[in-house]
């Protein structure tokens, strides 16, 4: 068995008082990819800053290629990079800001390599290369940072929210080019984006991160507070066409409701008395590489629902996008986070 | 308002003529200001970034005492100065006092806080991105200093110059340490001082000049330095 790139162990990490991230245990396999998902705040950044060696953890232990490290270690510190959210690029020009990493190592045959990572990129080294860093747009800036960590090759990349402050051709550049280290380099992909369809189709696995902690695939669905008592004795929340949602007693007016639904068609019936069915539009249909699964996300007022479809409806030509569906969850199997 | 115009044309036949007093003055004045400028970024550079990149307890007294010894009065670290290196003094010893190194250890301590302060405030003022942009790409702990270091180096120059200014322009450090000795320890503010007493405003105003052709030609190099970066 190959062994993990990554292995975090008992990991925590706080903010002063407040906790942010809490990971027991979770490995990373070489030359995967990974992605990261979950709300703003849920720790997705936080936890590729402590992957990065950026940021050393409050607790716990992260060994890389089976050794322990932590920033600035010798043994990991060239074999990581971590591009951030928001572009970030030093006061030089932009043939500077790609050969810095390059410099750092005394690599040999600079300016080839600096040309290759920004076509890598979509990016003529003539026409960039002289440019200082204040005379680039928001995508352009996001490219140039990305080919500063491409030239390097590095065993692992991690990104955060690469593509989320960029246009339509810069995303799909940065997309590409990001598959590439890991086709042609072997790279490790570790990716935080909100870009739920294109993570589901390309990533090995997915972790979602709610609240600091590790939460399932993603594909729950979860349904924030507050809650109200519906009629004095339900629990739930109206929707805003007018359904109500139910739920059992919830720890707290602001607690966060997973609920799993069991079946979705067009002629769903109110079963046992812990069944609640709703009716909504199908959104969005997207595919899981890894599963060979499709999933369904589903409209009901103003909240969205994921399903997984079984073979027979995926294949079936009346479930499309738009279409109205009826589906339902059991009462007794919402759980509370 | 005559010697000001007298004085703008004797400035020009001294330093045309070569004038080996005013030279003298001049010479003392870069030698003592360089050594001075020198020790304080040397010392204040590293306390500064330190000051303005680290977060430790104390660290906002530290930085109000900074802040409020950039407004110590030349004469007053003069008086000190010249209290440490006279004969009776604690550092009477090394025969400092009326030297060019005793006038630098003075300067040193009035551009000190100007270079501390200012590079702090450069270091603070820096994105904080910058850190996790340059450990993304696996610089060590030196690296990182330094890039860090060359990203905020307007800031700082701003502050070496702001401090070289001081130094140039002092009087009293010089006069009390220095005691103004001509062809020895007389800079060309001590000078000034002297002419003017004797009634030569001339000669007072011509120094005068000197300086500011001093101050423009440090001013132009430093230009041309950010521009080239």
């Amino acid at each position: 068995m190959v062994s993990p790139v990554y292995e975090l162990q008992s990991l925590e990490h706080a903010y002063g008082d407040r906790a942010v991230l809490s990971i027991a245990h979770l490995t990373v396999q070489p030359a995967s990819i990974v992605g990261l998902i979950g709300p703003n705040g849920g720790g997705k950044s936080t936890l590729l800053k402590l992957m990065g060696l950026i940021e050393r953890p409050t607790r716990g232990k992260i060994l890389f290629n089976g050794r322990p490290v932590e920033p600035f270690s010798d043994v990991a510190r060239f074999q990581i990079s971590l591009l951030p959210q928001e572009p970030f690029l030093m006061k030089r020009s932009v043939f500077k800001n790609v050969s810095y990493g390059l410099k750092l190592r005394g690599a040999k045959d600079i300016a080839v390599k600096v040309s290759e990572a920004l076509l890598r990129v979509g990016l003529d080294g003539k026409d960039f290369s002289g440019r200082p860093w204040y005379a680039l747009s928001g995508g352009e800036a996001q490219r140039v940072a990305l080919a500063a960590r491409l030239v390097l090759k590095p065993k692992v990349l991690l990104l955060d929210e690469p593509t989320a402050s960029v246009d339509v051709a810069s995303a799909h550049l940065i997309r590409q080019a990001a598959l590439w280290a890991r086709r042609e380099l072997d790279t490790t992909l570790i990716v935080a984006s909100h870009d739920w369809p294109w993570l589901y189709e390309v990533c090995d696995s997915i972790l979602h991160l709610y609240n600091g902690r590790i939460f399932g695939t993603g594909r729950e669905t979860i349904i924030f507070g507050p809650w109200e008592k519906l009629d004095g004795q339900t629990w739930g929340k109206t929707l805003s066409d007018g359904q109500r949602l139910r739920v059992p007693p919830p720890p707290g007016r602001a607690a966060a409701a997973v609920i799993d639904l069991t079946s979705v068609g067009d002629n769903e019936r109110m079963g046992a008395e812990a069944d609640v069915v709703l009716s909504g539009i199908v959104s969005r249909l997207s595919f899981e590489k890894k599963t060979g699964q499709v999933f369904a996300a589903l409209l009901a007022g103003d909240l969205s629902f994921s399903i997984k479809l079984p073979h027979r409806q995926n294949e079936s030509p009346a479930f499309f996008p738009g279409k109205t569906v009826r589906f339902r969850y059991r009462l007794d199997q919402v759980r509370w986070i | 308002m005559n010697f000001l115009v007298e004085g703008f044309f004797q400035a020009f036949r001294l330093l045309v003529s070569g004038n080996s007093e005013t030279y003298a003055a001049i010479a003392v004045t870069l030698k003592v200001s360089g050594y001075s400028i020198g020790c304080s970024l040397l010392i204040g550079i590293p306390f500064g970034f330190c000051l303005g990149y680290f977060d430790f307890s104390g660290k906002k007294t530290i930085r109000m005492l900074v802040d409020t010894l950039m407004a110590l009065p030349t004469v007053f670290i003069g008086l000190l100065v010249y209290a440490f290196l006279t004969h009776r003094g604690p550092l009477g010893n090394f025969g400092l006092l009326f030297t060019l190194p005793g006038i630098a250890i003075g300067q040193t301590i009035l551009a000190l806080p100007i270079v501390v302060a200012l590079s702090a405030t450069a270091v603070e003022n820096m994105d904080p991105k910058l850190r996790c942009a340059i450990m993304s790409m696996g610089a060590s702990r030196r690296q990182l200093f330094l890039s860090s270091l060359w990203e905020c180096r307007h800031g700082i120059l701003a502050g070496a110059l702001a401090a070289y200014g001081r130094v140039m322009t002092e009087v009293g450090i010089s006069m009390m340490v220095g005691g103004n000795i001509k062809w020895h320890t007389r800079t060309i503010t001590t000078a000034i001082a002297l002419e003017t007493n004797k009634g030569k405003f001339g000669m007072g105003v011509a120094l005068g000049l000197v300086l500011m052709i001093i101050a423009l030609g440090v001013n132009v190099s430093v230009s041309f330095f950010r521009r080239r970066n």
